[in-house]
């Protein structure tokens, strides 16, 4: 029985050794402890809250990009559509202008030549007609009077006129 | 074998608190109650005591957002307290008094675990200490339930409702004493724990260092059996310090929200 009595000593010692420990908790250990548990709770809860919102915000996005690509996927297509209309279009006015060119060139050249030709012609005859008059001349070993050269001449021109008609 | 008693014996009078200052200061001197000392069980309270505050004082300076270290292990035994003792047991409306409760646990946890210390000596293993602690928890609970009702409401509520009146008075004194014998429970409870662990391992120290000092084939066998029941009990004594802190809160929890819902039952 004696062995079931506490020591008077040993349990104020005890009291008073948990009396400082608990102020020393209540009022200086705790709070710190309680309150970043407080925080580090608030701060799961936010995140998960954000983390949801950017997660539905995030899936509008992506739902609001695949549209934007399916309609710019359909403008691309229309775009190449109406580049290779224009294209096309654009070849052939390039082609029949540089056909016209062409003959405008060509006409321009047949012209031109033709000219030449005809200067040609015109100094040949008188050439000819010069050295026609000179060989004659010579073979029938007289020469003609100023009014007789005049009317061979005339003759003459004409005919080769008459020629030049063909 | 001859001395196996003497040992024994031996055995339970080291278990005998003793006085480290003050009059009569040797181990084996039989103290007065009422002697003004300071005994062995006393000192290595108050050591856990300080080592408890000191590791809760050094944790609470090591708060980060993200947990870790020291901090980690300080914030994890108030959330473990918080959240498997008080508010399992109490409820959000046991919050307020989780500093008494984190102060209970802790404090009977690390004495209980100085006291696996070879050499050292729980400061729960002593009556004095379990009885006092006891005590406290009783006169903190009342005085939770008269604060929150009123002296005479408090005392009231102690007697079920629609109870006969016939058998009112032999009830209410039922309650009465039930009440008064939670502190002695909660003492011995916690100082009988610690004591018959203290003894079971002195036991197979015993007989670890007899049957080795026997030398023989059979004895070897035997102190080796006694050394692995011993590493066993050891780590079964680690397991029953953290129970009985763990009792010890619970049923203070479970007293103290008593005394708040008292009346409701």
């Amino acid at each position: 029985m004696d062995k079931i009595i506490p020591l008077t000593s040993e349990l104020l010692v005890s009291l008073v050794s948990f009396a400082v420990l608990f102020v020393v908790m209540w009022k200086f250990a705790l709070p710190p402890i309680t309150k970043m548990l407080d925080e580090r709770a608030d701060k799961i809860k936010d995140s998960l809250e954000k983390a949801e919102e950017t997660r539905v915000e995030a899936e509008r996005l992506l739902n609001e990009y695949k549209e934007q690509l399916a309609e710019a996927r359909l403008e691309s297509s229309r775009v190449i559509e109406q580049g290779r209309k224009v294209a096309e279009t654009m070849k052939d006015e390039i082609v029949a202008k540089a056909n016209e060119e062409r003959e405008s060139i060509l006409a321009r050249a047949r012209e031109e030549i033709q000219g030449e030709k005809r200067v040609a012609l015109a100094e040949l005859q008188a050439s000819v007609a010069d050295l026609s008059v000179a060989v004659a001349g010579r073979i029938i070993g007289s020469t003609l009077s100023a009014s007789d050269h005049a009317a061979l001449i005339e003759k003459y021109v004409a005919e080769v006129g008459s020629l030049n008609e063909n | 074998m001859e001395n196996l008693g003497p040992a024994v014996t031996k055995l339970l009078e080291e278990l005998n608190p003793f006085a480290v200052l003050g009059k009569g200061a040797a181990p084996g001197v039989e103290l007065a109650k009422n002697a003004v000392v300071l005994t062995n069980y006393s000192f290595f309270l108050i050591v856990a005591v300080a080592l408890t505050a000191i590791f809760f004082l050094i944790a609470s300076r090591r708060m980060t957002l993200v947990p870790k270290g020291i901090g980690n292990i300080g914030e994890w035994g108030v959330e473990f307290v918080r959240n498997n003792i008080v508010l399992d047991v109490m409820g959000s409306e046991g919050v307020k008094y989780l500093p008494f409760i984190v102060t209970v646990f802790f404090a009977v946890l690390f004495n209980d675990f100085l006291g696996l210390i070879p050499g050292m000596k729980p400061g729960t293993g002593t009556l004095g200490t379990t009885f006092a602690w006891g005590i406290m928890v009783f006169v903190v609970y009342n005085w939770v339930g008269i604060k929150k009702h009123g002296l005479w409401k408090y005392l009231k509520s102690f007697l079920p409702a629609g109870t006969p009146l016939v058998l009112a008075p032999f009830i209410y004194l039922l309650e009465v004493i039930s009440h008064v014998l939670r502190p002695f429970t909660l003492g011995v409870r916690l100082y009988a724990n610690m004591y018959a662990g203290h003894i079971v391992l002195g036991i197979f120290g015993i007989f670890v260092v007899m049957a080795a000092a026997a030398l023989g084939p059979v004895t070897a066998v035997v102190a080796g059996l006694s050394l692995a029941m011993q590493i066993v009990m050891y780590a079964f004594e680690v397991f029953v310090a953290f129970i009985q802190a763990y009792v010890f809160a619970i049923l203070t929890a479970v007293y103290m929200n008593g005394a708040i819902h008292a009346g409701e039952h």
